[in-house]
């Protein structure tokens, strides 16, 4: 593949144009823009043997038999393994990398979807687009992002979800990258009449994590929840970027996101809600709070609401703070030595965060990942 | 056990503590009173070694060792333990996790096997009978929402769990009932040991009725001006902390009662 120019031709080819533009104000993510245009970089290779320990991160023993493995964004007929996906759920190829999985029915256990991305000898990159239709009932996708660490491999990855009405779909993500690794997210979702998102993310580390998430409430009292939480170290790079639309009456919209950073990490928030003309007796609340680990860290949060609607009740918040150094005394003076007690006070602050998930087995292992994220040193 | 000499202490720039002295011998109970703001919290805050407290003269030995070097988690490991005069709450960290991990950091200090699950709440039974509490407490976040009263009745209960060789209550009895008075002073009166000392901040003489001290001190713009046996706390308790102004304080300089 040939090198990208600028990094406006970048956003443009990732399909964010002009949009992309404006939201790139923040000058990290811009200078980490920059510097991925100026890279050259070769198509990722699909036929990549997955070392071990990546295959060891995903072969969890409750989703065998219902899991789809995409090798740098191309779907691996070696590592799926799709024996138990039944006649509910069709996943599949089509044309150009675009892999439409249609949920029919209730489907019990969760479909698990994992990318993972290997580094060829050079810096690499990978695109690919998904489209998850649930037509029918209620389902419930794991979506898990890794890497491998050496090169650079740059993945991009574009998904529509398209919530019929009446559907719920509870949706979890974990993205854990290494800092060689970036990966480009854009994540729509239409959500129809009486139909509930729950969508829960977790980001933890990677040069440049930059995850969209556009969510249109389409039919009258849709409903997103979304939680999320990133947690950073090292140089690690982190922009999140959440857009809902109320377009239509009595929509919902809970929105629950924590930041963590340590050491020289970056981490952004940007939560736009918007309640369209029309869309009247809507709810939003956007509740963003972010611990900053080290002084050389930063995260940034911005809030936007936006309401053109009667009858909406809307309420944000958002706040950028330090453990609070009081409970940290006051745990050290039990005995517990500094590092557990920051350790304690970091889990404690995300748990809202992952209290949504009902499955205590995977909510377990998401803490476990974010906690393993965070270095253990003061 | 505890022996503390010409002990000088600056918060945010300001000397609080002007030259403490005090020893304290193993099995014994001292109680500390004085007026407001004349560096009773300061002096626990020192002992259990919380940050932002310069000391700038004098020395603090606890078993031997120089325990101003001590970071805060090793001292408790080595046995010192303060009871908050204001808990603090820390959400989304459950009270019973806490606990075990505290214990269990101590007991891994100290070399001893760490306790599984059921060890633990065999533990934690019998010292919640001790004092009355709600076992629902437990499963809650450390302090979180709890009553002024809970709150210091949560402190006794660590206390009564960790078994600390020397505890420091930092006024447990305020904002207690008359029934939770007696309790904590059951718990405390329970681990009375020749090998354990007590320094008991009080503002009351009816926390003393209870847990009888041998020795009374009061503690004064930074040092302890008086001590006596518990018969000073009655003295006290009639004529006021003026009467140890006009004994102590040349004519003139006398600061009324605070
Ligand atoms: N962090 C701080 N910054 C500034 N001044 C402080 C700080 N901590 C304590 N002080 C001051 O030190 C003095 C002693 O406070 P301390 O809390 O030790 O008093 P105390 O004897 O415990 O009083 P009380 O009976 O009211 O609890 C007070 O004048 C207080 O304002
Ligand atoms: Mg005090």
């Amino acid at each position: 593949m040939a090198s990208v120019p600028h990094e406006r031709d970048l956003l443009d080819e990732l399909g964010r144009g002009d949009a992309g533009a404006r939201a790139e104000s923040w000058r990290y993510s811009k200078t980490a823009l920059r510097a991925l245009s100026q890279q050259d970089f070769v198509a990722a290779d699909a036929q990549a043997e997955l070392p071990a320990a990546l295959l060891a991160q995903f072969d969890w023993p409750q989703t065998r038999g219902r899991r789809v493995v995409l090798v740098n964004g191309t779907l691996s007929e070696r590592y799926s393994d799709m024996a138990g996906i039944g006649a509910s759920i069709t996943a599949g190829v089509s044309a150009d990398n675009v892999y439409p999985i249609r949920i029919d029915g209730d489907v019990g256990a969760p479909v698990h979807v994992v990318h993972a991305s290997v580094p060829s000898a050079q810096a690499s990159r990978w695109r690919a687009s998904a489209e998850v239709t649930i037509a029918s009932g209620r389902a419930c996708i794991i979506e898990q992002h890794l890497a491998a660490e050496g090169a650079a491999v740059f993945g991009s990855l574009q998904r529509r979800y398209e919530l019929a009405a009446g559907t719920q779909l509870d949706l979890i993500s974990l993205c854990e990258l290494p800092e060689s690794a970036a990966l480009y997210r854009l994540i729509e979702a239409r959500v129809g009449a009486k139909a509930t998102l729950r969508a829960t993310h977790v980001l933890l580390g990677g040069r440049l994590q930059r995850m969209d998430l556009q969510v249109d409430l389409a039919g009258p009292e849709a409903r997103l929840e979304s939680r999320g939480v990133f947690a950073l170290r090292g140089r690690d790079h982190a922009d999140t970027q959440l857009d809902v639309r109320h377009l239509a009456r009595d929509t919902a919209c809970d929105i629950v996101w924590r930041g963590v950073a340590d050491q020289r990490a970056r981490g952004i928030f940007h939560g736009a809600i918007t309640v369209a003309a029309g869309a009247d007796g809507s709810d939003a609340v956007l509740s963003n709070k972010n611990l900053l680990l080290s002084p050389n860290a930063e995260i940034d949060t911005q809030p936007v609401l936006e309401i053109y609607a009667d009858e909406v009740k809307a309420a944000h918040g958002a706040t950028v703070g330090q453990l609070d150094e009081r409970a940290l005394f006051y745990l050290r003076s039990r005995g517990i030595p500094l590092a557990e007690a920051r350790r304690m006070m970091v889990t404690a602050f995300c748990s809202e965060v992952l209290a949504g998930v009902a499955d205590a087995d995977l909510r377990e292992r998401l803490a476990q990942r974010a906690q393993a994220a965070l270095p253990t040193s003061a | 056990m505890l022996k503390i000499e010409n002990l000088h202490v600056r918060v945010a720039g300001k000397e609080i503590l002007k030259g403490l002295s005090l020893d304290v011998k193993a099995g014994e109970v001292h109680a500390i009173m004085g007026p407001n703001g004349a560096g009773k919290s300061t002096l626990g805050n020192v002992l259990a070694g919380r940050e932002g407290y310069e000391v700038t003269q004098g020395s603090v030995v606890f078993e031997g060792r120089n325990l101003l070097d001590l970071e805060p988690e090793q001292r408790a490991a080595e046995g010192v333990f303060l009871a908050f005069q204001y808990p603090v709450e820390i959400p989304g960290v459950n009270n019973t996790y806490f606990l075990r991990a505290a214990l269990n950091a101590q007991r891994k200090h100290r070399g001893e096997a760490e306790l599984d699950s059921m060890q633990f709440l065999k533990r934690v039974r019998e010292k919640l009978a001790v004092l009355h509490l709600k076992d629902e407490l437990l499963h809650r976040a450390v302090n979180e929402g709890f009553s002024g009263g809970e709150k210091k009745r949560n402190e006794i209960f660590q206390m009564a769990l960790l078994e600390p060789r020397l505890a420091i209550l930092d006024e447990t009895d305020s904002g207690l009932d008359i029934d939770a008075l007696k309790m904590v002073a059951d718990g405390v009166n329970a681990m009375r040991s020749p090998e354990r000392a007590f320094l008991v901040v009080t503002h009351y003489q009816r926390l003393l009725d209870y847990i009888v001290p041998d020795f009374v001190h009061v503690l004064a713009d930074g040092v302890i001006v008086e001590s006596g046996d518990a018969g000073l706390a009655h003295k006290l308790e009639e004529h006021g902390y003026a009467w140890i102004a006009e004994r102590h304080l040349p004519a003139g300089a006398g600061a009324g009662a605070a």
